[in-house]
């Protein structure tokens, strides 16, 4: 397929996943803010650090409401210059998307250009004002019911593998930056000293990434940071974990190679297999002697790297390498002939 | 107009329409009678009544927002779609009829091919004298790059948009051909949907031919002027998402299943096309391209085009891709040549034009010039290189300030100028904040060459929503029906 096109499918749902995550973290956040104890524990905060908001939020609004929960949300979901925002994550995917079209079923540009057409309706932010929670419990679920419908309703070609592609790709960075809220609210507490503030914490953080129950599914779980750390980077059958969607990352490659014998050779793919066999071989034992925060900074790097071998390799490949190819192919097709 | 009615509960939608006079009305004769295409629709949107009428109107409007069947428009950043004014009253034309405006088309197209291919090659026409030669070489839009150059099987025109009015007794009229990279076939076949998403039951009994088949026509005309025969590979090139009419670039792909692409995802080597994929380079064998001649290689023509690829003509030359439509072809939709088109039909084809075209006064000759400076007010004079109806003067309803401008003009560049009569184009019932109304339409019919050519029955039916108003482009008030070439008397 066009590599332009690639591109759109790869971040719209990127995009889209980027308002599921921020949907999701903004509504739990609120929530959380009323069963932790204590001014002191900065809870906004590490929502805008781990966004990588900071300096625009400090800039623009000052240093010193960055723990007003209301300024946060407000920045969070409606800013239209900050990028991170919900409203630009729903703008930039609809970009996307209205721009290949012609590979997505009407259902699911109808799906995608109503939720764009309802969050800028004026009854929306009313919506908002009177009761956050339906509103985030909203967006999450319509952003999630475009994946349900293009599952249903698209060709399982090329498009549709590298939109899950970009979901794939963007849940290891985005559970790896959850992780780290963490660290930026309470630190990392060793787990023989955790307080009721990391617990609860850490159930946020669950929350967080609908790991609630599934979390408490594996019976040996109690809530302990190393259990939420392990189960969110290393439960292969957990939809969000970063281990389940490197593998994920994986099948869907492998798929493409179908076409693509050569596939195996680009760098996405031996970066991909750096990537999940460090992470294989790493023990919770072994985060915890790293730092929580080196290795989810770690994910975070490594997951941006392979964003960035994709983008090379499939997504916008240097013309020049191109025009190799084609000089190649000629030449191969001559001594042949 | 008095019509005995059956007694019905609501108000009769077509109550108190009043045709204008002076015009064709689409929809009734001269005695206030429907004609014998629309008798049965008339009767069925008159059933409706006026409210249930509104609410349908409405439930169109929704669903084409939804669906995203809009327009682009430049002016602010914010809220940059639009959707095409739809109006749900069709405009209608009996089959027979249809018949011979179809034949007189593919004439027309054929003519306008033969030319092209002509003065691009042995320039006989010009040689003879039946077009004079300063008009062809002076035309902006000819391309003297391109002598020599036979595109893929001969076409030039694999798409031509005919414009047609009707004048005042209902005669099927050439205002305008359109033989560049005519638009708006995207709109016939969503408005299609629509009716019979919203007047299922009226569309059912009109005996409509379908226009659904037109990706397919268009795509059978791409493969057959391919240059590879075997495993051709066809795309559609937009501008990109900000042209205007990105939607039907979309659209067209879409419906065709071929690939959508920009400028930036192909490039020429070794005089070759080639796109950039997911798997490397992949060969292009035929353009359906949205872009004009000037930004279509900044190697040829506009070194400051973003929009085209580089070495493109190149490829061309060599014979290694075909554009849909030709390089150059505005010559032959120049305003300053659409005088002399029946002459060329009678000069290639050895036929008589089957249809009829405006009397035009071309300003670059003398007799006809000293003609439009004396009767400004009575004439409508167009610039040859504009389109989308900007800078034309509608001399009975301009100023005297506004004349006398336009005379300056006409004596400076002649060659820059024809002038028409003003033809009372037709109407069409339109519905209207003030209920239904008789609004002017023209008809921009499509057909489609590759191995031979085809009409789509009907084409996109605009119209002047504006009282009074001549000018019917969507960049100007302009809206859409669906047009229905209807067969009353068949009985499925």
């Amino acid at each position: 397929m066009i590599s332009r096109v690639a591109d759109s499918c790869f971040w719209t749902t990127r995009y889209l996943e980027r308002v599921d995550t921020m949907a999701r973290l903004l509504g739990v956040n609120a929530a959380f803010q009323l069963d932790a104890a204590g001014p002191e524990a900065g809870q906004w905060r590490p929502l805008v650090i781990v966004a990588g908001a900071e300096e625009d939020f400090v800039e623009r609004l000052g240093a010193d409401v960055i723990e007003d929960g209301d300024r946060v949300q407000e920045f969070l979901t409606w800013d239209r210059e900050q990028p991170v925002s919900i409203y630009s994550s729903l703008r930039a995917a609809r970009e996307n998307a209205r721009t290949i079209r012609e590979v997505m079923s009407l259902e699911m540009w109808e799906q995608l250009n109503d939720l764009w057409l309802w969050i800028n309706d004026r009854s929306t932010r009313k919506l908002y004002d009177r009761d956050a929670d339906a509103f985030y419990d909203h967006l999450s679920k319509q952003a999630m019911l475009f994946h349900g419908i293009a599952y249903s309703t698209m060709l399982h070609e090329d498009p549709f593998v590298f939109m899950k592609l970009g979901r794939s790709v963007e849940r290891v960075g985005q559970t790896a930056r959850i992780l780290d809220v963490k660290h930026h609210s309470l630190g990392d507490t060793p787990d023989d000293r955790e307080s009721t503030d990391d617990a609860a914490a850490w159930l946020a953080i669950l929350r967080s990434c609908s790991a609630f129950e599934p979390f408490f599914k594996r019976a040996a779980n109690s809530l302990t940071g190393p259990n939420v750390l392990k189960f969110l980077l290393f439960e292969d059958s957990f939809p969000r974990s970063v281990a389940h969607n490197l593998a994920r990352t994986g099948g869907l490659f492998s798929r493409l190679f179908v076409e693509d014998p050569h596939g195996r050779e680009r760098r996405t793919w031996k970066v991909l297999q750096r990537f999940r066999s460090e992470l294989s071989e790493m023990r919770i034992e072994d985060v915890l002697e790293r730092g929580i925060h080196e290795v989810l900074t770690w994910v975070v790097e490594t997951q941006a790297e392979l964003a960035g071998a994709i983008h090379d390799d499939y997504l916008d490949p240097p013309i020049e390498a191109l025009r190799r190819r084609v000089q190649v192919g000629i030449s191969q097709s001559q001594q042949q002939a | 107009m008095s019509r005995p009615r059956v007694a019905a509960s609501p108000a009769p939608l077509f109550g108190g329409y009043q045709p204008l006079g002076g015009s064709f009305d689409e929809y009734f004769d001269s005695r206030g009678e429907p004609r014998p295409a629309v008798a049965a629709i008339v009767s069925g949107l008159d059933a409706l009544g006026h409210e249930e009428f509104r609410r349908r109107h409405k439930l169109a409007d929704t669903t084409f927002l939804r669906s995203g069947v809009t327009f682009s428009v430049y002016t602010d950043r914010g809220g940059t779609e639009r959707i095409f004014p739809f109006d749900p009253i069709p405009r209608v034309v009996a089959r027979p009829q249809w018949e011979t405006v179809e034949s007189g088309l593919v004439q027309r197209i054929r003519a306008l091919n033969c030319f092209l291919a002509d003065i691009y090659g042995e320039q006989r026409i010009l040689a003879e004298d039946v077009v004079p030669r300063a008009l062809v070489e002076g035309s902006a839009a000819y391309r003297p790059e391109m002598r020599g150059i036979r595109p893929p099987h001969g076409v030039y025109i694999h798409i031509g948009g005919i414009d047609l009015i009707r004048d005042a007794d209902g005669t099927f009229t050439v205002l305008e051909d359109n033989v560049r990279t005519p638009s708006g076939v995207s709109y016939v076949l969503e408005n299609r949907m629509m009716m019979k998403k919203v007047f299922p039951r009226i569309f059912g009994q009109a005996h409509v031919q379908g226009v659904e088949m037109y990706p397919t026509k268009l795509r059978e005309a791409m493969a057959a002027v391919s240059p590879s025969p075997e495993g051709s590979r066809s795309v559609v090139l937009t501008p990109g998402p900000f042209n205007s009419a990105y939607f039907e670039h979309s659209f067209l792909a879409r419906r065709m299943g071929c690939e959508l692409v920009q400028g930036s995802d192909l490039f020429v080597e070794n005089e070759r096309v080639y796109a950039k994929t997911t798997l490397g380079p992949e060969r292009v064998d035929v353009i359906y391209r949205r872009i004009d001649d000037d930004f279509l290689d900044p190697e040829a023509f506009r070194k400051d085009s973003m929009l085209g690829v580089p070495g493109l003509v190149r490829a061309y030359a060599a014979g290694n891709v075909a554009l849909v439509n030709a390089i150059g072809n505005g010559v032959a939709d120049d305003k300053g040549i659409y005088p002399y088109v029946p002459d060329m039909i009678r000069f290639y084809l050895s036929e008589e034009p089957m249809l009829a075209q405006v009397r035009t006064y071309v300003c670059a000759r003398d007799e006809d010039r000293r003609y439009v400076l004396d009767h400004i007010g009575d004439l409508v004079i167009k610039p040859v290189n504009e389109a989308g109806g900007y800078g034309l003067l509608i001399g009975p309803k301009a100023s005297r300030s506004e004349r006398s401008e336009f005379k300056r003009r006409v004596a400076e560049r002649p060659r820059n100028y024809i002038a028409q009569p003003l033809i009372e184009l037709s109407t069409c019932p339109t519905w209207t904040k003030q209920g239904i109304a008789p609004r002017r339409v023209d008809l921009r019919p499509f057909v489609v060459t590759g191995s031979s050519s085809w009409v789509l029955p009907g084409g996109l039916t605009r119209v002047a929503l504006v009282e009074g108003s001549y000018v019917v482009n969507s960049s100007q008030g302009g809206g859409a029906k669906d047009t229905w070439v209807a067969d009353p008397e068949s009985r499925s």
